[in-house]
């Protein structure tokens, strides 16, 4: 059969960037696994703004929890080159400097990297709509193309498991200082990714005793809490 | 940092310098900590997660905490220790490659680092710091905290901060005063009497009028051929030069110089306090034990004996500041108070003719008997004679009496427990003292215990030492062949627990007195004592220090060399602790003593005191494991 539209055409990547692409294929989630043998990638990104839609990915921290541990050595700490620094005013906010802006990494094989760092595993993160929503899209800007994984808002499922705190804490560093986590660097990506797989250790502990086995549980009651407060 | 770690991100470098800020990380190469972040991974564990089970094969981690507090319990559930963040385990397990002992419990919501035995074993290879901290733990934890002691020592010994201490500290007694109508005879018969330089003339609201010095005294005295019967105030020197209380000693060297006077009033909103002598200015400058051993022997006049006791203090200080270990410290201690002690003695009998002839030895007891003495000590002595009449017994009574209030002028207080020679329960002939030994080591009462644990560490001080060896050969005799009594002693010592909490680090005193304080003599020191003691008597050994007594049953008991180590390491740094605290106490016009908030310490010597309690338990279970308690 002939495809009746144009397909739009994958970006031209150099041959070793497309082989990567490619290796990515498609991907399986198995969310029902014991929680406590899941391995997870917990993200966060730093952005040229605060519009998702339309915002510069900067920079991608993340890193990987397996059986329960995050493993100091496979982290992620990537900067996205940009053609152009963002507004200064950002700049405060983030504190990554226009140098170091511009010397990130060629961005589509950044991209390569986050998607090869976080293969197979679900992500999590702190107000994950906005990391997940920046991140697809910078995907298919750059790859044409984006993973569709399973997402866990770090944000929702504290406030799920500890109710009674949830009044008090709107932001990550409340949750933090709720459990006395400390940050070494706040607003760089890969260090709110650390603080944010610290609090989704806690987390996971929690739901344990809440007796939630898996991941697909978690998200099931995710899903009805939600659904509750909708209506 | 960012240079040397060129490749690494800003987790690594972040975790890089959180470990590097405390032992064993900080004395450990870059190389070696890069290596071990990258190796390392985190977990959580929420309170009452239970991190380590006791088992029988190895343990596969090494724990370090990163932050919160777990507790580690035996099998039996007794929780033996609690460590902060910083601390390693189970160490032991994974040096002998043998199973935990312990359980390991979180005592707070607690995040670890965790590195596979197979990487903590590399690290032991590749790094000599971190292999002498595992092994050495207990001695390079000190061998810190006494660089960060002899700095801070240091610090106070610059001549600078010494002159810039306040006057006030070199008073060392009343001032000498008279009123403008003393007779001069009364007058210099006063500064006879007192053995001071001068006397100040004072007026009725205590204000220093005018000043008489013993060089004045020639020129307008002797040689002016002045009768003594003329007022002090036709002679002195009328408005003398003083000096605020609270100022300087570098201002009273000034003003000496600059006016070639060698005496100076001090006051206190106008009213004289006291004087300084050029002479008390430069004694500040040096002291050594040769120099106050020679002066004591050279003195005649016991009266002066306290300044030299005071001397003592201040050698302490600057030995402190040396960094010599507390071995050696307490022993110059009682060696010195030895001295002084022989001494007094020595001119207490010179004129009494009463004792001529007699044979008796003076003994030390308790911590002087063991040559443990620290700053805050009392009197613990007694006598020994061989046969005497009534009369040659109050004799030595009353020269004993006249010793022990001489020493308390020195600053060794009477004992409030009367365990002193001049009380006739302790004033006894060698059969005299086998009677009541004999009575302790049958009776096994909570109160014959604690006699046995003061007197049986007795020690010849004075006179004649036989009488208190044959004494010594006795009692081992007698103790050895009386197992009951030791077993008895072992328990009373195991009744006396070191203070590690179960809640907190530390268990502390719930005494008005004393709040929020451990006792570190008798909680911590006390139980190395008292162990000590029972493995000498049980071995027969004529030794009273605690550090040659466990020496020695270390042998005996085939207690490892490394473990030896440690447990004298700890029982010195715990002596050390208490004699920094007497001397900071001493410093700030407190009277010494034993109590000390473990707040108040560094986190390193918080660990160490930790660490020393630890094995104090250790040589509490030796001792129970021997008497089977």
């Amino acid at each position: 059969m002939i495809w009746p539209f144009d397909r739009p055409a994958l970006p031209q990547l150099d041959a070793a960037s497309d082989a990567r692409r490619s290796a990515l294929g498609r991907q399986a989630f198995d969310l029902k696994q014991p929680l406590a043998d899941m391995r997870w990638c917990v993200a966060d990104v730093e952005t040229g703004g605060l519009d998702a839609q339309r915002d510069p990915l900067l920079a991608i921290g993340a890193v990987a929890i397996e059986h329960g541990r995050i493993a100091l050595d496979a982290t992620l700490e990537v900067g996205l080159a940009q053609v152009q620094s963002t507004a200064a005013a950002n700049i405060l906010i983030h504190g990554i400097s226009g140098s170091e802006q511009r010397a990130g990494q060629v961005p589509h094989e950044a991209l390569l990297s986050w998607l090869e760092f976080a293969q197979g595993a679900p992500r999590v993160a702190f107000h994950a709509a906005f990391d997940q929503t920046v991140l697809q899209r910078a995907e298919r800007e750059q790859l044409g193309w984006s993973v569709t994984a399973p997402w866990f808002d770090a944000a929702i499922v504290a406030a799920l498991l500890f109710p009674d705190a949830a009044p008090h804490c709107r932001h990550l560093d409340d949750w933090l200082a709720h459990f006395g986590i400390a940050v070494y660097a706040r607003h760089g990506a890969l260090a709110d990714a650390y603080a944010t797989a610290e609090l989704w250790l806690v987390l996971l502990q929690a739901a344990q005793r809440e007796n939630l086995a898996t991941a697909h549980q978690l998200r099931g009651l995710l899903r009805a809490r939600r659904w509750l407060s909708a209506h | 940092m960012s240079a040397t770690l060129p490749l690494a991100n800003s987790l690594h470098r972040a975790t890089f310098d959180m470990l590097r800020r405390q032992a064993p990380f900080a004395a450990m190469g870059e190389d070696a900590v890069l290596w071990l972040v990258q190796r390392l991974s985190v977990a959580y564990f929420a309170r009452d997660a239970v991190l380590l089970e006791p088992a029988d094969a190895p343990p596969d981690t090494l724990f370090i905490i990163k932050q919160g507090t777990v507790s580690g319990a035996t099998a039996d559930g007794q929780t033996v220790l609690q460590l902060a963040a910083g601390e390693m385990f189970p160490l032991g397990a994974l040096l002998a490659g043998r199973g935990a002992a312990n359980r390991y419990v979180a005592a707070t919501d607690t995040f670890c680092y965790l590195l596979s035995a197979t990487d903590f074993h590399a690290l032991l290879g590749e790094s000599v710091e971190f292999h002498d901290f595992c092994t050495r733990r207990i001695a390079s934890l000190l061998e810190e905290s006494q660089r960060a002691v002899q700095a801070e020592y240091a610090l106070a010994l610059d001549d600078d901060s010494r002159f810039a201490r306040p006057l006030a500290s070199l008073i060392r007694r009343a001032p000498l005063a008279t009123r403008a109508g003393t007779p001069l005879a009364a007058a210099l018969g006063a500064m006879e009497a007192a053995r001071v330089g001068s006397v100040v003339v004072t007026d009725e609201a205590g204000q220093p009028i005018g000043i008489l010095t013993l060089k004045d005294v020639l020129a307008r005295v002797t040689l002016a051929g002045v009768p003594l019967a003329t007022p002090i105030a036709d002679v002195m020197t009328p408005q003398p030069a003083t000096l605020s209380a609270d100022a300087p000693v570098a201002d009273a060297l000034v003003l000496m110089a600059r006016q070639g006077i060698h005496h100076v009033p001090l006051v206190r909103d106008g009213r004289l306090v006291g004087v300084v002598s050029e002479k008390d200015v430069f004694a500040l400058r040096r002291l050594s034990v040769e120099g106050i051993t020679a002066a004591i022997s050279r003195n005649e006049d016991p009266v002066r004996l306290p300044a030299l006791a005071q001397d003592i203090g201040d050698l302490v200080h600057s030995l402190l500041a040396q960094g010599m270990d507390a071995e050696n410290l307490t022993a110059i201690i009682s060696s010195l108070n030895d001295r002084l002690t022989e001494r007094l003695i020595t001119l207490e009998c010179a004129g009494d003719e009463a004792l001529a002839g007699l044979r008796w030895c003076w003994l030390a007891l308790g911590s002087e008997g063991r040559m443990e003495q620290t700053l805050a000590t009392d009197q613990d002595n007694a006598l020994i004679f061989a046969a005497t009449d009534d009369a040659q017994r109050a004799a030595l009574l009353a020269m004993a009496r006249r010793v022990n209030h001489r020493l308390d002028a020195c600053g060794f207080p009477l004992c409030r427990g009367g365990i002193m020679a001049s009380n006739p329960k302790w004033c006894l002939s060698l059969t005299g003292w086998q009677q009541q030994f004999t009575q302790w080591i049958d009776h096994g009462s909570p109160e014959a215990l604690l006699h046995a644990s003061i007197f049986f560490d007795f020690r010849p001080l004075a006179g004649d030492e036989s009488l208190a060896l044959d004494l010594r050969a006795w009692l081992n005799h007698a103790a050895q062949k009386n197992p009951r009594f030791l077993h008895q002693m072992a328990g009373n010592a195991l009744r006396n627990r070191p203070p590690l909490g179960v809640m907190r680090d530390f268990v502390l005193s719930d005494n008005d007195a004393h709040p929020h304080t451990i006792d570190l003599k008798l909680n911590g020191a006390t139980p190395f004592v008292d162990a000590a003691r029972i493995f000498a008597l049980a071995a027969g050994s004529p030794q009273t220090n605690t550090a040659k007594r466990l020496r020695e049953a270390a042998h005996a008991l085939h207690i490892p060399d490394a473990e030896l180590a440690d447990w004298n390491r700890a029982f010195h740094f715990l002596q050390l602790l208490r004699l920094r605290h007497q001397h900071g106490q001493q410093r700030a016009g407190q009277t010494p003593d034993n109590h000390i908030d473990p707040d108040t310490l560094n986190p390193l010597d918080r660990r160490i005191l930790k660490e020393a309690l630890r094995q104090a338990r250790k040589v509490q279970a030796r001792l129970a494991m021997d008497y089977k308690l």
